[in-house]
């Protein structure tokens, strides 16, 4: 795909997302804050308009036409996400409020009931906190030992660290597909084999690479993945667990309460198969709804294509990141097909501090983030109290690169004139 | 780029304290120490006050920390400011600063040169950055037998 017909790609789906439509400080809305949110698309707060206008009703409760077909939209949502990342069953795709509930789940279902003292769960340095923080509740209750995989020079996940940490006393490896900090791309499905020849499970947090790659939970052969829905054009409020049939079956349930149930005594209940075992009380119908939506809408344009585009976005604003000398980026450098990393870059300049930046550059209508975004330890480890980070998604255009950079560089300036 | 609103908020004067504060350090002794953050930025502060012999005036305030420009001229500022007062009148400073943030109030002509971050008031995503040194000096100030190690000011 060469840049011209990528550049059309933007143009051909910038219509489709009204927020994108407007001024901030009477300038052209440039969001480059993707890896916390993406925009939506029309198609997809028209599918939540729809639902609440025309067939607002409980799901799996009902005989009544709109609970059934409120049932019928939640459940086609999920075939949409299970065919998304190639799942096996449509059984193995559980709908959480977001990923951080999906760990969770994980972690009181199968860690809390599973790991014993002196059993090692296998983490690295660059996991944002939702994938550390159950954990540590899991090593803190049950005595498991949490060990974590470091980085290279490059700053990417050190596989042979990884694999000098991997033992008979390896019981989890839960590692992060994508960082919203490095941008880097773990080596998931080699990590995956290794973890499997000692027995350890893998948990994958792919809430930055479902987004913007093809994922094949098949091919990959991780036991679980977690996504978050508002990071792919969806509602916030939903999110996904996948995981293996045969281990969510042996999972006891994590929440209790309407919907998991198969028969409730006053003293003891049996359960619902999966999925519906997991998902306790009224779910978040709509945002479901909208999730499948939104699945049908990256679908329409491929996610092969978005890959490809946003890997020639990547390669632009690093040369374009590249042009100025006080800037100093985090994780490893694009590769000639870009394709050893996501198209987001997180950087400190020299003089001016991430939160004055984001200040700056909100009043040339440009988002970005600023911060330790949620991955503290590895800010910690890499030195950095915080950092700026600006992350594309398949709507972000060259142009727009541009005019970051130049408001990158007048905030540059702007400090510096104070001393220049 | 609205340079106008900006050099309300980056006065030059903040700039300057950001580049070169004048009351980084640890004071010598130590009569009261706190630290403060901001957990959602990750912005923190150390500060140390020094009384006098009798122990009703602040002769002495530093402060090290990492911070936005906002955060740390703010703190070179209030540092400055609270030399010779008393406590109870520190404490006053700190109810009119944030007073100030809310754009409800600014200081009069003995400590106008905190009067240069009021500018901040326009921009409500960073009033807790100009606040953090404030509320970790009235933490300091007020010695609270249970206050956590770091006081949080979000």
């Amino acid at each position: 795909m060469t840049f011209t017909q990528a550049r059309t790609l933007a143009a051909q789906v910038r219509a489709d997302f009204p927020i994108l439509h407007q001024e901030i400080h009477g300038k052209p809305l440039v969001y480059l804050d993707n890896a916390a949110t993406s925009q939506k698309p029309r198609v997809v707060l028209d599918a939540l308009q729809e639902y609440y206008q025309s067939y607002n009703s409980n799901v799996h409760r009902g005989v009544h036409t709109l609970s059934a077909k409120a049932t019928d939209a939640y459940e086609a949502a999920r075939d949409k996400v299970a065919a998304f990342v190639n799942a096996a069953a449509r059984e193995e795709i559980i709908y959480t409020r977001n990923a951080s509930e999906a760990i969770n789940l994980v972690a009181y279902a199968w860690g809390m009931n599973t790991l014993q003292p002196g059993d090692e769960i296998i983490l690295t340095v660059m996991e944002h906190h939702s994938n550390l923080i159950p954990w540590q509740f899991v090593a803190q209750k049950t005595g498991a030992v949490l060990k974590f995989v470091e980085l290279t020079k490059t700053q990417e996940l050190d596989l042979d660290h990884f694999t000098s940490l991997l033992s008979d006393k390896t019981k989890l490896v839960a590692v992060v597909h994508v960082s919203n900090t490095l941008g880097c791309i773990n080596p998931v499905e080699e990590m995956i084999a290794l973890a499997h020849r000692y027995g350890a499970k893998v948990l994958v947090d792919a809430c930055q690479s479902v987004p913007h790659m093809p994922i094949d939970v098949q091919a990959m052969d991780c036991d679980w993945l977690i996504a978050s829905g508002h990071k792919m054009c969806a509602p916030t409020g939903i999110g996904f667990l996948y995981g293996k049939l045969n281990l969510l079956r042996a999972m006891p349930p994590f929440l209790g309460g309407g919907e998991m149930i198969a028969d409730v005594f006053l003293d003891h209940s049996t359960y619902a198969d999966v999925p519906h075992k997991f998902e306790a009380g009224t779910p978040a119908i709509a945002e479901a709804i909208g999730l499948g939506a939104a699945v049908d809408y990256l679908n329409g344009i491929g996610m092969d294509a978005i890959h490809a585009y946003e890997q020639e976005l990547t390669t632009y604003l690093f040369q374009q990141l590249a042009q100025l000398p006080e800037v100093q980026t985090y994780g490893p450098r694009p590769n000639s097909r870009a394709d050893n990393r996501a198209a987001l870059a997180s950087f400190t300049t020299g003089s001016v501090h991430p939160h004055d930046l984001s200040t700056i550059l909100d009043q040339a209508g440009i988002a970005i983030r600023a911060g330790h975004h949620c991955t503290q330890p590895l800010h910690r480890y890499l030195g950095a109290q915080s950092t700026a980070r600006a992350s594309l998604y398949f709507y972000n255009t060259r142009d727009e690169i541009d005019t970051f950079i130049a408001a990158l560089k007048e905030a540059i300036d702007f400090f510096g004139s104070i001393f220049g | 780029m609205s340079l106008d609103n900006l050099r309300d908020l980056y006065q030059q004067v903040i700039l300057e304290r950001y580049k070169k504060p004048r009351n980084r350090g640890k004071t010598d002794p130590v009569d009261r120490y706190q630290k403060g953050h901001n957990p959602s930025c990750g912005d923190t502060i150390e500060l140390t006050l020094k009384f006098n012999e009798a122990g009703d005036r602040i002769d002495d305030v530093k402060f090290e920390g990492e911070g936005c420009a906002i955060s740390m001229a703010s703190a070179d500022l209030m540092a400055e400011a609270l030399r010779g007062r008393s406590p109870a009148e520190a404490l006053e400073m700190v109810q009119k600063f944030q007073a100030m943030m809310r754009g409800e109030a600014e200081f009069p002509q003995e400590f106008r040169k905190l009067n240069v971050m009021q500018g901040v008031a326009q921009f409500p995503v960073r009033i807790k950055c100009a606040n953090l040194s404030w509320h970790t000096l009235k933490a300091a100030l007020e010695l609270a037998q249970d206050a956590p190690e770091f006081v949080s000011n979000e």
